[in-house]
């Protein structure tokens, strides 16, 4: 395998900034833990649901996994593809929902 | 990491940046080592089953008229007389991320050459990956015993107990499998095998501190998923 | 690029229009003309096989894993070809295969169709061609993980053993259609519903683990390890398809696998993931609540571009086949490469138009057709680029070109058919006929096999340092170009009259009768294309040894894998010096110039005054 030439800078970042991600990271994780214990319900409980779990995720792809400090070129690469997910998941909702109409609508005019 | 210096070239920040390289010849991504960009993709492509894996349950979930069962309480653990919702699963977050954040400080102290701190830190990851499988398994065994099978569910909808073992068995293999690669790479470190730069055993390549990189990027992907699995499977 | 940014940047040589404008020339010697950055990353270190099992069975060098690859992926091949005659026997002369029930003519259409797409034609352009061309197009030592990639080579090997042992198990192989959708594939009525669909299944998802371990390969080594000077934008479109296709199997690959997974543990576990509620044979089964319609959505998200992972290698291998032989550049190269890039892309974005008639929400069918029409822009731009590289080239007629004339022809016919399947109300009345089945065996069965069989007869003098037989090429090519279109051009008209697809007989259905005489035709048509694919077997077999020496660079190309210092070349492909360099591969009679090539390492200051293209 390779290495790169110039050696790695060692450009480590300070153990400060890990100890801050870590410790954001329990207390996200302790706000999504509350939204089920306080039992919010509807539009609210999904909305804090997908924002807390956004925001861990982020947190852990751009400290934990560097992505960060790293160059446009490998960040882009990887995001990108995300669309097609995007595209899927979308989709997905309509096709269930349509799934959902039909069923609901042969059990009550029958097959 | 961060910005590597090139020979006779001028790295750029931003966009910017992002057009020199793609332009520029031999290399894209600048100073990544082969290993590490491999594992970018490599991850890449794991999202996308992950996704595939969540985008299903979706459909299943959505498309079924039978009730699913509200996660909060099958999920709940009775302790000291008490009902508490999630508790497990809020301890297992707790353990993983604990295991991330060790593995992050890890990855440092490789890069500082500190070979002791480092291995002792890798072995502290492994050890909390061990803690997640275990409690993984005592979470299998507590639904089983309570009747939920993949292909039933006492609670509601079939799909459900189908969904849960699948997507947890999963994500549970990707940890075992990292807890045992953590444990080599702990061993790795400790006799020094990338301060000497041995090479490896089946690929006899040489060995580097930037391997700890690597395995660290997948453990950290593994704690992602868990994100993802936490919000959509626990909470919603 | 434009020549401040090259300037300011400094990243490439400097091109000799520099020079030939005179710009900044004049007093400046030949090295600084031909400077090129010093290498990034040090040499590859590699691991060197000494006994005849780590030097040709558990090899490491890529060169061979690829012709490992391309021999598995041949014999399959056969295979997947002697299903389709017994199918085409049963077809034309009902009866005649004595043994053949509708059971095994289900099994063989879904062997035939899963070996052809996947076990063929995948792994032999990207685990082949892929292989053996990459890291010599790239200018590279090897792929980047030798290791790794002899794993995913001994994969495919085992997917293959799981794959043809479901022959022999009880129930025999899958015969649910190479689509193999639920709820009939696990259902009793289809045959091989227990064990067939279950190796099958693992089948597939050892496939799909040996390949990504092959696809992190290829991707990497185009990234990450291209020699001094090779830029994305001066890579042969070889390199281009391959790569883009590669990109598109690590993603699409997914989908098959969780697609395989939930499948077997509905078949073994009894899970309902993809199972409703469902009577089998008067018995209500256990199942309840699951959604076919899902495992269809993976299915094609995965399925369609595959279909792009079978063409985009084909389109770039053909670009740079009618590039060396009209001895033309490629015309509008970097029009080439972003529809390559772009048809990859938008390939995720277009799946549901497998499953006009699945029951799916009826609103896709305005997003899918539109997307599907939109792939056709880039696609046909391809072709045109094709044709006006042709156009007043210098062109060799020999075996090689005539390949890549019948693939623009076969494959401009299947395009065209697939417009019409593009359109829901077109797709309606014509899905599942053999309109079908005509249009995908001209657009991904036929023209990638055109391909393949030019590459063939192209780069096997660098591969074995002898030319094929021209003769028994052209036999070869027009047997099969002239029997392919005898074969499949008629198919369209049984579409029309609505010859369904997948049927074992016709039974006695009057509005078919004018099929039968057809048929026949067809059938004997395909014995005869099948029996030519064995001239190429011979051929090979007799010019290995007899065949006339090729020596290096006979076809007087530019691209790297012709400019190792041995032909054909050794493990680490260039000896102790990697090449550098200057240029694209594609600058064929440029004017003022020696000789009508130009080679990719041939540095500025040799070629002073001439008016080569800017790269
Ligand atoms: C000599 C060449 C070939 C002949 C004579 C041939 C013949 C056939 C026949 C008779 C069928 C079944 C049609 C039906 O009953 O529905 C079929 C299906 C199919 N073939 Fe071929 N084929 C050839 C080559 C190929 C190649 C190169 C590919 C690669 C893409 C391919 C892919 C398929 C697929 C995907 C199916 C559909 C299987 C299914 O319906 O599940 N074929 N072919
Ligand atoms: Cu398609």
């Amino acid at each position: 395998m390779s290495e790169t030439k110039e050696k790695e800078q060692s450009t480590t970042h300070k153990i400060g900034i890990y100890l801050w991600i870590w410790g954001l990271l329990f207390v996200l994780s302790f706000f999504s833990y509350m939204v089920d214990w306080y039992q919010f319900q509807g539009m609210l409980r999904w909305s804090l649901i997908l924002v807390f779990m956004f925001a861990k995720a982020g947190l852990i792809m751009a400290f934990f996994m560097h992505l960060y400090w790293e160059r446009y070129a490998l960040v882009n690469v990887l995001l990108w593809p995300m669309t097609a997910i995007a595209c899927f998941i979308f989709l997905m909702v309509a096709e269930f929902e349509y799934t959902v109409f039909t069923r609901l609508f042969y059990f009550v005019v029958g097959g | 990491m961060s910005d590597p210096k090139i020979d006779g070239l001028e790295l750029k920040p931003g966009f910017k940046g992002m057009a020199d390289d793609t332009g520029s010849d031999q290399t894209m991504f600048k100073g990544v080592h082969w290993g590490k960009a491999m594992m970018w993709i490599f991850l890449l492509s794991d999202t996308f089953i992950f996704s595939c894996f969540l985008i299903s349950y979706m459909k299943g979930r959505g498309s079924t008229l039978v009730d699913w069962p509200n996660a909060s309480e099958v999920f709940g653990l009775h302790v000291f007389g008490v009902e508490v919702p999630l508790l497990l699963i809020a301890i297992m977050t707790f353990v993983l991320i604990t295991s991330s954040g060790t593995m992050a400080l890890a990855v440092k102290y490789g890069y500082e050459k500190n070979r002791k701190m480092c291995g002792w830190l890798i072995l502290a990851t492994a050890i909390g990956g061990l803690i997640f499988v275990g409690m993984q398994a005592f979470e299998w065994s507590k639904l089983i015993s309570e009747g939920v099978r993949p292909w039933e569910n006492p609670f509601g909808a079939k799909q459900f107990g189908s969904f849960f073992f699948m997507i947890t068995g999963f994500h549970g293999t990707h940890v075992s499998i990292g807890v045992i690669f953590l444990f080599i790479y702990a061993y790795k470190t400790f006799a020094g095998h990338y301060d000497d730069r041995k090479r490896g055993w089946f690929t006899s390549m040489k060995g580097d501190y930037v391997e700890i990189e690597i395995l660290g990027l997948y453990w950290h992907f593994v704690d992602l998923v868990w994100v993802f699995i936490f919000a959509f499977f626990y909470l919603w | 690029m434009s020549d401040e940014y090259e300037n300011k940047t400094g990243y490439q040589a400097q091109s000799s229009e520099t020079i030939s404008s005179g710009s900044g020339g004049g007093s400046r010697t030949a090295s600084d003309i031909d400077y090129v950055r010093p290498a990034e990353v040090t040499d590859q270190d590699l691991y060197h096989g000494h006994s005849f099992i780590t030097k040709w069975v558990f090899c490491q060098d890529a060169k061979v894993i690829g012709v490992q690859y391309f021999l598995l992926a041949t014999f399959t091949g056969v295979i997947g070809l002697i299903l389709s005659w017994l199918m085409r026997l049963q077809l034309g002369f009902p009866g005649a295969a004595g043994f053949m029930t509708a059971e095994h003519y289900y099994q063989f259409v879904t062997m035939h169709g899963m070996i052809m797409v996947v076990y063929f034609l995948t792994a032999l352009f990207l685990g082949g061609f892929g292989n053996y061309l990459i890291p010599l197009m790239v200018g590279a030592r090897d792929m980047v993980f030798p290791y790794l990639n002899m794993v995913s080579f001994w994969s495919f090997f085992v997917a293959v053993g799981v794959l043809l042992a479901s022959f022999f198990v009880p129930g025999g192989p899958t015969g649910a259609g190479w689509t193999l959708y639920p709820p009939q594939t696990i259902l009793e009525g289809t045959p091989g519903s227990g064990w067939g669909i279950l190796l099958m299944c693992i089948s597939l998802i050892l496939f799909v683990a040996g390949f990504t371990m092959g696809g992190l390969n290829y991707l990497i080594t185009v990234l990450q390890a291209r020699t001094r000077g090779m830029t994305l934008m001066r890579m042969p479109l070889t390199v281009w398809g391959i790569f883009t296709a590669t990109v598109l199997a690590m993603l699409a690959f997914p989908a098959l696998l969780v697609g395989a997974l939930m499948m077997t543990l509905d078949n073994v576990l009894g899970t309902s993931f993809f199972m409703p509620t469902i009577i089998q044979a008067g018995e209500i089964l256990e199942y309840s609540g699951g959604s076919p319609i899902l495992f269809q959505h993976l299915f094609w998200f995965f399925g369609h571009p595959e279909v792009y992972i079978v063409a985009l290698p084909a389109f770039g291998i053909v670009s740079d086949l009618i590039s060396v032989h009209s001895r033309k550049n490629i015309f509008g190269y970097r029009m080439m490469v972003w529809a390559i890039v772009g048809i990859g892309g938008l390939s995720f974005f277009v799946w549901a138009h497998h499953m006009y008639v699945s029951g799916m929400n009826p609103w896709f069918g305005f997003f899918f057709a539109t997307t599907t029409l939109i792939i056709a822009i880039p696609t046909a731009m391809k072709v045109y680029n094709w044709i006006i590289t042709l156009w007043r080239g210098n062109i060799r007629l020999n075996v090689v070109m005539l390949w890549c004339l019948g693939f623009i022809v076969t494959f401009v016919n299947g395009g065209i058919t697939g417009i019409f399947l593009g359109n829901v109300s077109v797709d309606v009345p014509l899905s599942d006929t053999y309109f079908v089945v005509a249009h995908f065996h001209m657009v991904m069965g036929i023209a990638p096999l055109m391909v393949i069989m030019g590459a063939v007869y192209h780069w096997f003098p660098l591969v074995a340092g002898r030319f094929l037989n021209e003769t028994l090429g052209k036999w070869h090519f027009w047997l099969t170009f002239l029997g392919a279109y005898s074969i499949y051009f008629p198919m369209h008209y049984l579409g029309f009259i609505g010859v369904p697809r997948r049927y074992f007989e016709m039974y006695d259905s009057p509005y078919m009768t004018s099929a039968v005489g057809m048929n026949e035709f067809i059938s004997m048509a395909a014995f005869i294309v099948g029996a030519a694919q064995f001239i190429l077997i011979f051929n090979i077999i007799k010019t290995l040894k007899t065949g006339k020496p090729a020596g290096s660079n006979p076809w007087k190309a530019n691209s790297l894998e012709w400019l190792t210092p041995s032909v054909p070349p050794e493990h680490g492909n260039w000896g102790d010096k990697l090449p550098v360099v200057h240029r694209w591969p594609y600058d064929f009679n440029v004017p003022g110039a020696k000789e009508d090539f130009i080679t990719q390492t041939t540095p500025p200051s040799d070629v002073v005054g001439t008016e080569v293209e800017k790269t």
